[in-house]
């Protein structure tokens, strides 16, 4: 991360890369048109030769007059070019950004990109990534073609008197010693200013996204005294940076584009003692006016490099996530039983922290294994370990005796059907949604796993039927009936492994019947792995493995667990006492 | 351009003087800015007297240029310093009152206001759009009401030399104020169509990330990366479609000005041809002409950005159009918690969901409501709490119409647990202390404890200062929904809506926030929104909702003997709690 941050310019170039002909027309054309503003500069000093030497003729002061014009015209036109090529490319850019994070994203392991908020992973791909069209468009070609004029100018004026070269560095030279004070602190406060800005922007969605607690709890006054006050502080620090920056900085602004303030004196003086020409007097006085256009362009810049930096790192931190390591190869495997070999797995580096130290059982084929424990024993974990949302720390994990990480990520995601409680649906028709389980799919194979699912009738009831958009039919569809389309969709996919991660919780008491119809469905022949925490549900397991903070405690049958397990004996009381519990049933509960 | 500069000082009224102050300063600033190049001119003019030996060059020429310039660089900063103190900060107060003034509006309408404008659009106006108006805005007043300040001052001054000129000056003024009048239009007709596809790109986003396990566990990227793509795509095209239109506009805009600094070389040159033109003043107008429009072509990305900030104006007004719910509340203090419904009809905009309902359930006592999904159980609980108003009928707690109730003075009465547990990304004491903002650390311990949960919060490194849902740190569904219990029992309340968690929770959680829940609802007013049955069996009184009429009202053992949707919903829920796999 450190190396990135010093070098932010040059992942700004490597983002440039793939538009580069237009860009480096567009910085052509940026130079041009600064070469063009020059010129009427120079047509000026033509004029007030003429006056010089008292030899006014008309025809030709008319005749710079339009030389001048010509120059802005070019300046004007080249800079439109360069501006419209610029920005094409940065959008160009832009979209190559987005698509490669979203890329990215599809090959990291799938357990880094869920660990960041959904709200983080928007804000960087839209608004992030959006930022970074300033530097682009603008910097690239506008601050490149304003910093060569200056330089161009000092040239000039070196070689008609190196004095006057030297006079036009005193203003910018005397402007460094401000803006060294206002450089100081920047980019500490830059970012301390950032993170008082998120702070402020948190408390704000949090205050937003509770309101309905912040209601409920009549407490009106007091969570909006943390929101004010956020935005108090945050109004407070800002004020209290630009108050300590606005001397330095309008010092440094008033100073900087002055260059007559060396040029003048130093030229006056130069004339006097005869050792200059009122011609070369005149030109470097012009000259010295020619840049202040671009030095104060160039200043302007200066000013949002650290907002630029910012938003250029985050793009490009979201890009380089590492790879899940896939290693390509299809292999054909005679069973799908699955291995779980010594599997230690922590989501930290720290070894300390493990989720779960060293776990070991095996699911032969078309066998029912119930992973059950206190929450935080890591069970999901298990289950997200065998569908590789992340690698082991180390241990294995084979399916037919083959280590996951050498079967493709492609056919590994083709033996395995993952449902969660989680019942999101794409923003198309359901059929469509359906048939994400397997593309080449028919019509009929569709509303075959539909029916399997029992999704049919509900679905035949919707005005469009299974043609109906999965965003209109959201607001009209209950948990249940998602959850049943999602299930249809694995019905459809049919893959020999079904892992259920507590997809038998009852997002919707009304339909679980039907959804417990479904999942009976999926699950017909399949080797299968269900996390349920009701443990009735899968007490006919083959095998019932029992975790507690990263251990197994023991593995067996129902009724062999209940004589020796205790852990499991006593969630099996707790459960079955719950059935016969009630709200504000008058017995007094122990 | 002007409406929206008529807007932002309406905006920012209270700071009015300060702002045309800081204009007047503003106005000095570039003053000062080409009192150098006048200072140049003077000096120049000198040199070339003495050069053409009309007179001798003043000794003291090289002090005096010097000096004027460091006290004309001296009082520039001091104008701008000015005018920043005066100016920029304005900007940044207006918008935290406005946050502030939103703050209180969102706290003080009803829910249905969150049915209008969505989260997301609430969000990105407290939040993004009152950013760009406090970053922007004020320059902007600045950069297009001074731009012309100076116009006018440049024409005066030119007009007293030599009024002839202003003809030139003018006709590049009008072409240039043409163009920017084409840039402004340009600009807020696509303001609207950017957002718009901004807004698509974040659906677009969110849809591809939520989806991302899904698709990567069906192995294939199609449907979803094809929304992605075609939004990425859209807002790169037209994003280049406003800049392809704001170019030309630009390039005229700034043509025309500097053609007629040309302008206003040549006809100087003309002048002093001819002799009517002294030398010094020609030298000053020459090199001037370099800056004489500079103010007036730093007007196009104000005429641009006015647009944007026009549009984001428009949309922070209409979230401040709300209509506070408790406008002529009283403060009461019912003698009695009794809850009635009479009658009462209502419905999210137009579709009707409760349809003359009535009910009554005495203090002290046990309702559970039961229902299909969306059948309007938790319509009822939020109509008690008065997150809408009914559309018909009248509710009545404690003998007193809910509307006679200032918000604050009826949700004293109520705690309510939800199913959705919401808890700040804040300390889990502060969580709980939510419930009753004074409470000591004892009693929020006692609170925890009785809710169950004290036992985990020590078990966590950091105790109750643990934030909530930060790295490791993330608590289980169940030890959520506890700390949201142990929010309800500080809260200590007469009356507690329950909405039953749904989502089934691990046997031990489960038991516990079962207990917790018995903690909480000793000798209190309790209506239930029930799924489990044994929840149901044991109330006071089981309402039966069904699209939004109440079918069935009595005990369970009423009920039960009667033939109907509650029998039905009975045998279904005892089949379902029993059910195994394979």
């Amino acid at each position: 991360m450190k190396k990135s941050e010093k070098n932010w310019f040059y992942t700004l170039l490597l983002y440039a890369n793939s538009c580069k002909g237009k860009m480096a027309v567009s910085v052509f054309c940026a130079v041009l048109s600064v070469v063009g503003g020059f010129v009427p500069y120079y047509s000026v000093y033509q004029i007030l030769r003429f006056l010089i030497a008292q030899e006014m003729e008309w025809e030709k002061v008319v005749l710079w007059g339009m030389v001048g014009a010509i120059g802005y015209f070019m300046q004007i036109l080249f800079y439109g070019i360069s501006a419209v090529l610029s920005h094409i490319s940065a959008y160009v850019i832009l979209e190559e950004i987005r698509l490669k994070i979203a890329g990215q994203l599809m090959k990291a392991p799938l357990g880094e990109v869920m660990n960041r908020r959904i709200g983080y992973l928007k804000n960087i791909i839209v608004d992030k990534v959006e930022e970074v069209e300033s530097p682009l468009a603008h910097m690239i070609p506008e601050l490149s073609s304003n910093l060569l004029l200056p330089v161009v100018i000092f040239v000039w004026m070196a070689l008609i008197d190196w004095r006057m070269g030297l006079s036009i560095l005193i203003a910018p030279a005397i402007a460094m010693i401000p803006m060294f004070f206002l450089m100081k602190n920047y980019s500490s406060q830059y970012a301390e200013y950032m993170e008082a800005n998120n702070h402020v922007n948190n408390v704000i969605i949090e205050y937003v996204e509770g309101i309905e607690v912040v209601k409920a709890f009549n407490q009106s006054s007091s969570s909006y005294e943390k929101f004010s006050n956020a935005v108090k502080s945050f109004k407070d620090f800002t004020l209290e940076w630009f108050k300590s920056s606005w001397k330095t900085m309008n010092l440094t602004f008033s100073i900087l584009p002055t260059t007559l303030l060396g040029v003048l004196p130093i030229g006056l003086l130069l004339y006097s003692k005869g050792s200059i020409s009122p011609d070369n007097l005149t030109m470097c006085l012009i000259l010295s006016l020619s840049i202040v256009s671009p030095l104060m362009r160039v200043t302007t810049f200066f000013n949002e490099l650290k907002a630029m930096e910012f938003s250029v790192n985050s793009a490009y931190e979201l890009m380089n996530i590492a790879n899940l390591p896939d290693s390509g190869k299809d292999i054909s495997l005679n069973t799908v039983g699955i291995n779980v070999k010594n599997v230690k797995f922590s989501y930290e580096a720290a070894e300390e922290k493990n989720v779960l130290n060293g776990v070991s059982f095996t699911m032969p084929q078309g066998s029912f294994t119930a992973l059950v424990g206190p929450s935080g024993g890591g069970k999901s974990t298990i289950a997200r370990l065998i569908a590789r949302f992340w690698d082991v720390s180390s241990g294995e994990i084979e399916i037919g005796g083959i280590n996951i990480k050498n079967i493709s990520v492609k056919q590994l995601s083709e033996l395995i059907s993952f449902v969660t409680q989680d019942n999101f649906l794409f923003n198309c028709s359901l059929k469509e949604n359906i048939r994400l389980g397997n593309p080449t799919a028919s019509d009929e194979e569709v509303y075959e796993a539909a029916k399997a699912a029992c999704c049919d009738s509900f679905i035949q009831k919707l005005e469009h039927g299974y043609d109906t958009p999965a965003g209109e039919a959201g607001k009209q569809l209950s948990g249940g009936e998602k959850q049943r389309i999602a299930i249809a969709r694995a019905i459809l996919k049919n893959a020999p492994i079904v892992i259920l991660d507590e997809a038998t919780a009852f997002t919707d008491p009304q339909n679980e019947a039907q959804i417990q119809k479904s999942i009976m469905e999926l699950s017909k022949g399949k080797t299968l792995l269900v996390i349920a925490h009701r443990l009735s549900t899968i007490q006919n397991a083959d095998q019932i493995v029992v975790l507690k903070n990263g251990d197994i405690v023991d593995c067996g049958k129902q009724k062999e667990l209940l004589q020796r397990c205790p852990l499991y004996a006593d969630m099996w009381k707790a459960h079955t006492r719950t059935q016969n519990w009630s709200v504000g049933s008058k017995r007094e509960v122990q | 351009m002007f409406h929206t500069i008529k807007r932002i000082i309406k905006w920012s009224v209270d700071y009015k003087y300060r702002l045309y102050l800081g204009v007047v300063l503003s106005f000095f600033e570039s003053i000062m800015t080409v009192a150098p190049i006048m200072v140049t001119a003077w000096a120049l003019g000198k040199v070339l007297e003495s050069y053409w030996g009309r007179s001798s060059l003043p000794e003291n020429i090289v002090l005096l240029s010097t000096g004027a310039i460091i006290v004309f660089i001296f009082l520039r900063f001091l104008f701008s310093y000015g005018k920043a103190v005066l100016q920029e900060s304005i900007g940044y107060e207006v918008a935290a009152r406005q946050r502030f003034r939103l703050g209180d509006i969102l706290k003080r309408v009803p829910l249905g206001y969150f049915a209008k404008n969505s989260v997301g659009d609430i969000l990105a106006g407290i939040t993004s759009e009152l950013s760009a108006l406090e970053l922007q805005s004020m320059k902007m007043v600045d950069a297009v009401l001074n731009g012309y300040i100076q116009l006018l001052a440049v024409i005066v001054c030119l007009a007293f030399f030599s009024p002839a000129i202003i003809i030139i000056v003018a006709v590049g003024i009008l072409i240039s104020t043409a163009a920017l009048k084409g840039i402004s239009i340009h600009s807020e007709r696509t303001a609207s169509k950017t957002n718009q596809a901004t807004e698509e790109m974040s659906s677009a986003a969110i849809e591809y990330i939520r989806g991302l396990p899904i698709v990567k566990s069906f192995g294939q990227e199609g449907v979803s990366i094809d929304n992605f793509r075609n939004a990425c795509r859209k807002l790169k095209d037209i994003h280049i479609k406003i800049e392809k239109g704001f170019v030309p506009y630009n390039c005229v805009h700034l043509f025309a000005l500097r053609l007629a600094s040309i302008g206003v070389v040549l006809f100087c040159t003309w002048q002093n041809y001819n002799s009517r033109m002294d030398t010094t003043v020609f030298l000053m107008f020459v090199l001037f002409s370099f800056v004489i429009f500079r103010s007036v072509e730093n007007i196009n990305d104000a005429a641009h950005v006015l647009g944007i900030v026009d549009a984001a104006i428009e949309h922070l007004n209409e979230l401040e159009q709300a209509d506070y719910i408790d406008e002529n509340g009283k403060d009461i203090s019912p003698e009695n918690y009794d809850i009635e419904f009479r009658d009462v009809s209502f419905g999210y905009n137009q579709r009707t969901v409760l349809h003359d309902i009535s009910f009554s359930i005495p203090q002290y006592t046990t309702t559970a409501i039961v229902g299909a999904s969306g059948s309007g159980k938790s319509t009822i609980c939020n109509l008690i709490a008065r997150f809408y108003d009914v559309n018909k009928g009248d509710i009545y707690f404690g003998n007193h119409d809910v509307r006679e109730y200032k918000c604050d003075s009826l949700l004293k009465n109520i705690s309510m647990v939800f199913q959705n547990v919401y808890l700040f990304r804040d300390t889990i004491k502060n969580n709980i202390q939510f419930g009753m903002a004074n409470a000591s650390d004892e009693q929020i311990i006692e609170a925890a404890k009785a809710a169950r949960c004290h036992d985990f919060i020590m078990a966590l490194p950091e105790g109750y200062e643990t934030i909530v849902g930060e790295g490791g740190s993330s608590l289980s569904g169940g030890e959520k929904q506890r700390i949201s219990i142990a929010r309800a029992i500080l809260k200590n309340a007469p009356v507690i809506i329950l909405d039953e968690a749904t989502a089934s929770i691990d046997p031990e959680n489960e038991y516990l926030i079962q207990e917790a829940i018995s903690a909480l609802t000793k000798d209190k007013t309790i209506i239930t929104i029930a799924h489990r049955l044994a929840t149901i069996e044991s109330a006071d009184q089981i309402l039966v909702v069904d699209n939004g009429a109440i079918v069935q009202k009595g005990t369970h053992q009423q009920l039960f003997e009667q033939e109907g949707i509650y029998k039905e919903f009975i045998e279904i829920r005892e089949k379902a709690e029993g059910w195994r796999i394979a």
